[in-house]
């Protein structure tokens, strides 16, 4: 039995350089399909790379962003900064209040905002987070919370990428990778300095959607809970917004006012399909992502808020 | 519990370590953790239907008891049946009551009177088929004097209940898995290593074979409609190597894990693939079951005493049965009558046991005829897993009509076609395997065993490697839980 025992420990250690060894190999050379539980998404898609690069030149700021692509893609810091309100946006692909949590520990106390705007859609409710966890570990620094965030998921391709990431951390160290910035254009997105991304002038072609109810991860409001506990030990003003979709597109979920009771239930919160008047083909580029011009309707009636509500006094 | 997932991760060292560690000088004790430890793999699933493990067992357990005493033959007849209607009783309400209510209320409407019955909303245990297989194969070896019947509750328990093969077999029989029981273990180092390698190569087969052929073969089947004789044909295959992989996987995990416990349980598939015929491949299918039919319903049918036309009959009987077994559903009936009509000519012919041995014994390659006969038998059995993974007898049908359709002449397409192509590279590596490892246990059982532990080491490695690179990372059930 003890032979036993010694050989599986022996086994275990060699097992553990193996994979260590044929994971760099492999996430390396290997094309996307033959890693299909590696998915590194380094400087891929949604700026993530770009935006926590210039992170630590914002200090002390009026407004910080977060939340999915509503919000990386809805609040355009220049429209802000226009009105006063010098901001930067946090939002990153698909980021559900899971990972919300790890940025803000990584940093709210350098950017040092006076007030949060928290997009909460009821999509990043309705997912377990994997997609925006690997764009965090492939695109941001990786410590502590990396670690308890792949635990909590317990997800293979998390485990796998994030290893993967740290051995490509060391990589970009050494040969100083840092020095080349990722694009600022790709396809029709532009990254805007402060986190914002513009997406090429597009209208939305109406798209009639199938009855269908949120299914709600309740891990996520867990993680909203802690959110708001770590905002308000630092005095910092919480909104929570529900960015527009297309009418179609919202009505044709069938509990979005349990969302909404649940939502007030954790502070201000405001539903802007109630509020900014929009049109579903001329203020839209998909369903649930304004274009331009409904960007600037949608932050234009933010700042509306803001000072009416005097979350911040106009000085 | 799945063998797949992190919760058997986590309880199967605890329950290795508190055995071998903690119960070890105590039969009854390492008996007892046993239960335990299998009522509460069980429970994870549902633990309302523990319950039913248990009334299950303690009839059988008490009807052997009293087998023993009775000598009277009707009193002792009675008693098997009693044991019979009570086992097949519990598998007929949770598997076939819906089945029978539908299919009544068919065929009486068909006759223009209109009966009104309900069907009801039944969870089947998850299984039933298996532990009720066992339990039912005991009372009769009992009864039949084969077997003497146990006093020992706890043993009876855990052999009824033995968490490795609980849920999807192989079906132990009394006479083979009971005795284990009463003896004391002791830990066997080789044996630990083999059931360590079983485990792996069981792991493998599931969670890179099947997990992804599943992915090809649902999005094809549950999508036939839409797609071309080539890519239906493909949907097939995918499912041929999903089902093999799927359930012998389930069996080496098994059977691996016993080993950890200083259990032997019976081999269940071995290469049924690489099969000449279809006698020889049911003799490497679910070896447990075609076993388990071939001794309490074919030989008391007669078997093959009775002549050529007897022996027909009941290879029918044994198929349309064992279709049957699988599940309430016509699909699964025809799926059984296939292979009873793929079985007929080799009956006929007294050819159903000419291919005995290993198919190309101590051969790199099989000769060009050998090669044919697999092929043939290879694409018999692919037929018929159509039957076996369709909707309905009708969407079988139109799936196989447009296999046979000139659309079968273009080539594969699919939103996922690329993805898929390396599941089959995946599956042309296993398979690979598989023909090299064929004259052993389970494929790995050998490979690399002369070389150094490095090389070795490495292998299994490399094996681990590729689950945690290609396992889909939700944790999916294994298809025999669902029978």
């Amino acid at each position: 039995m003890k032979k036993f025992i010694i050989l599986i420990l022996k086994f275990s250690i060699f097992l553990l350089v193996f994979y260590s060894i044929l994971i760099i190999f492999w996430g390396r050379f290997a094309p996307a399909i033959l890693r299909p539980n590696i998915n590194f998404t380094y400087r891929a898609y949604g700026f993530t790379y770009s935006r926590l690069n210039e992170i630590n030149n914002f200090k002390n700021i009026d407004i910080l962003f977060l939340g999915s692509s509503h919000a990386y893609r809805g609040f355009d810091t220049r429209i802000f900064n226009n009105a006063g309100l010098k901001s930067f946006n946090l939002g990153s692909s698909s980021q559900t209040p899971i990972q919300t949590e790890i940025l803000l520990k990584r940093y709210l106390d350098s950017l040092n905002p006076k007030m949060i705007l928290f997009e909460v859609s009821p999509l990043t409710f309705s997912t377990d987070g994997v997609e925006s966890t690997l764009d965090i570990i492939s695109n941001d620094k990786n410590d502590l919370n990396s670690i308890k965030l792949a635990l909590n998921q317990n997800n293979l391709k998390i485990y796998n990428t994030l290893f993967y990431s740290y051995f490509h951390s060391i990589y970009r160290d050494l040969f100083d990778e840092k020095k080349y910035a990722e694009d600022i254009k790709k396809g029709n997105d532009i990254y805007i300095s402060g986190g914002y991304v513009e997406k090429q002038f597009k209208l939305f072609k109406y798209v009639n959607y199938p009855e269908i109810k949120w299914e709600f991860n309740e891990i996520q409001f867990s993680a909203l809970q802690r959110i708001i506990e770590l905002v308000n030990k630092r005095n910092i003003k919480l909104i929570l917004i529900q960015a527009p979709s297309t009418s179609n597109f919202y009505n044709a979920h069938t509990n979005n006012l349990e969302f909404d009771d649940r939502i007030s239930n954790y502070g201000i919160y405001f539903n802007f399909n109630a509020i900014s008047k929009l049109d579903d083909s001329l203020h839209f580029y998909d369903a649930h992502h304004l274009n331009q011009k409904g960007v600037e309707i949608l932050d234009n009636d933010i700042i509306n808020l803001i000072f009416k509500q005097k979350f911040i006094i106009r000085e | 519990m799945l063998f797949n997932s992190i919760d058997f991760a986590i309880f199967l060292p605890i329950v290795f370590l508190l055995y071998w560690f903690v119960t070890n000088k105590n039969l009854k004790l390492q008996n007892l953790l046993i239960v335990v430890s299998s009522y509460v793999f069980y429970g994870w699933w549902d633990w309302r239907f523990l319950a039913l493990i248990f009334f299950s067992t303690l009839i059988d357990y008490l009807i052997g008891v009293k087998l023993l005493k009775e000598e009277r033959e009707k009193k002792r007849k009675a008693l098997l049946w009693t044991s019979i209607i009570i086992n097949l009783g519990f598998l007929g309400f949770f598997k076939y009551y819906n089945f029978f209510i539908e299919n009544f209320t068919t065929a009486f409407s068909f006759f223009g009177t209109k009966i009104q019955a309900n069907s009801l909303n039944i969870i089947l245990p998850v299984g039933i088929s298996f532990y009720t297989f066992q339990t039912l194969s005991y009372s009769i070896d009992v009864y039949y004097k084969k077997l003497a019947p146990t006093k020992d509750f706890i043993a009876f328990t855990a052999f009824v209940s033995f968490f490795p093969q609980l849920v999807a077999g192989p079906i132990e029989r009394a006479t083979n898995l009971l005795p284990q029981f009463y003896k004391k273990r002791t830990f066997d180092y080789t044996k630990a290593i083999d059931g360590m390698r079983q485990i792996l190569w069981g792991l493998f087969k599931k969670m890179v074979i099947a997990d992804n052929c599943a992915e090809y073969a649902n999005i094809i089947f549950n999508n036939s409609d839409n797609y071309n004789g080539s890519t239906l044909f493909l949907g097939a295959l995918f499912f041929t190597f999903q089902i093999y992989g799927d359930f012998s996987g389930y069996s080496d995990i098994a059977i691996g894990t016993s080993r950890l416990f200083g259990f032997d349980l019976k081999r269940n598939f071995a290469f049924p693939y690489f099969s000449r015929d279809i006698a020889e491949f049911w003799r490497r299918w679910h070896i447990s079951l075609s076993t388990w039919f071939r001794d309490y319903l074919y030989i008391p049918l007669g078997g093959s005493r009775g002549g050529t036309w007897i022996s027909v009959r009941n290879i029918f009987i044994i198929f349309i049965v064992s279709g049957f077994w699988h599940g309430a559903n016509w699909t699964f009936i025809v799926w059984g009558v296939l292979n009873a009509l793929y079985f007929f000519p080799l009956l006929l012919l007294n050819k159903n046991r000419q291919h005995i041995g290993i198919v190309a014994q101590g051969k790199h390659f099989p000769t060009l005829r050998e090669f044919f006969q697999i092929i043939i038998t290879f694409g018999l059995t692919v037929f018929a897993w159509i039957f076996f993974r369709a909707e309905n007898i009708g969407h079988a049908f139109n799936y196989i009509s447009e296999i046979f359709s000139i659309s079968t002449f273009s080539l594969p397409d699919f939103k996922e076609i690329y993805r898929a192509y390396v599941t089959l590279g995946l599956v042309a590596f296993f398979m690979m395997l598989e023909w090299f490892g064929r004259d052993h246990e389970f494929a790995i059982e050998k490979l690399m065993i002369n070389r150094s532990r490095i090389l070795r080491w490495s292998f299994y490695s490399f094996i681990i490697f590729m689950i945690i690179m290609f396992a889909q990372t939700e944790e999916t059930p294994f298809i025999y839980f669902q029978f």
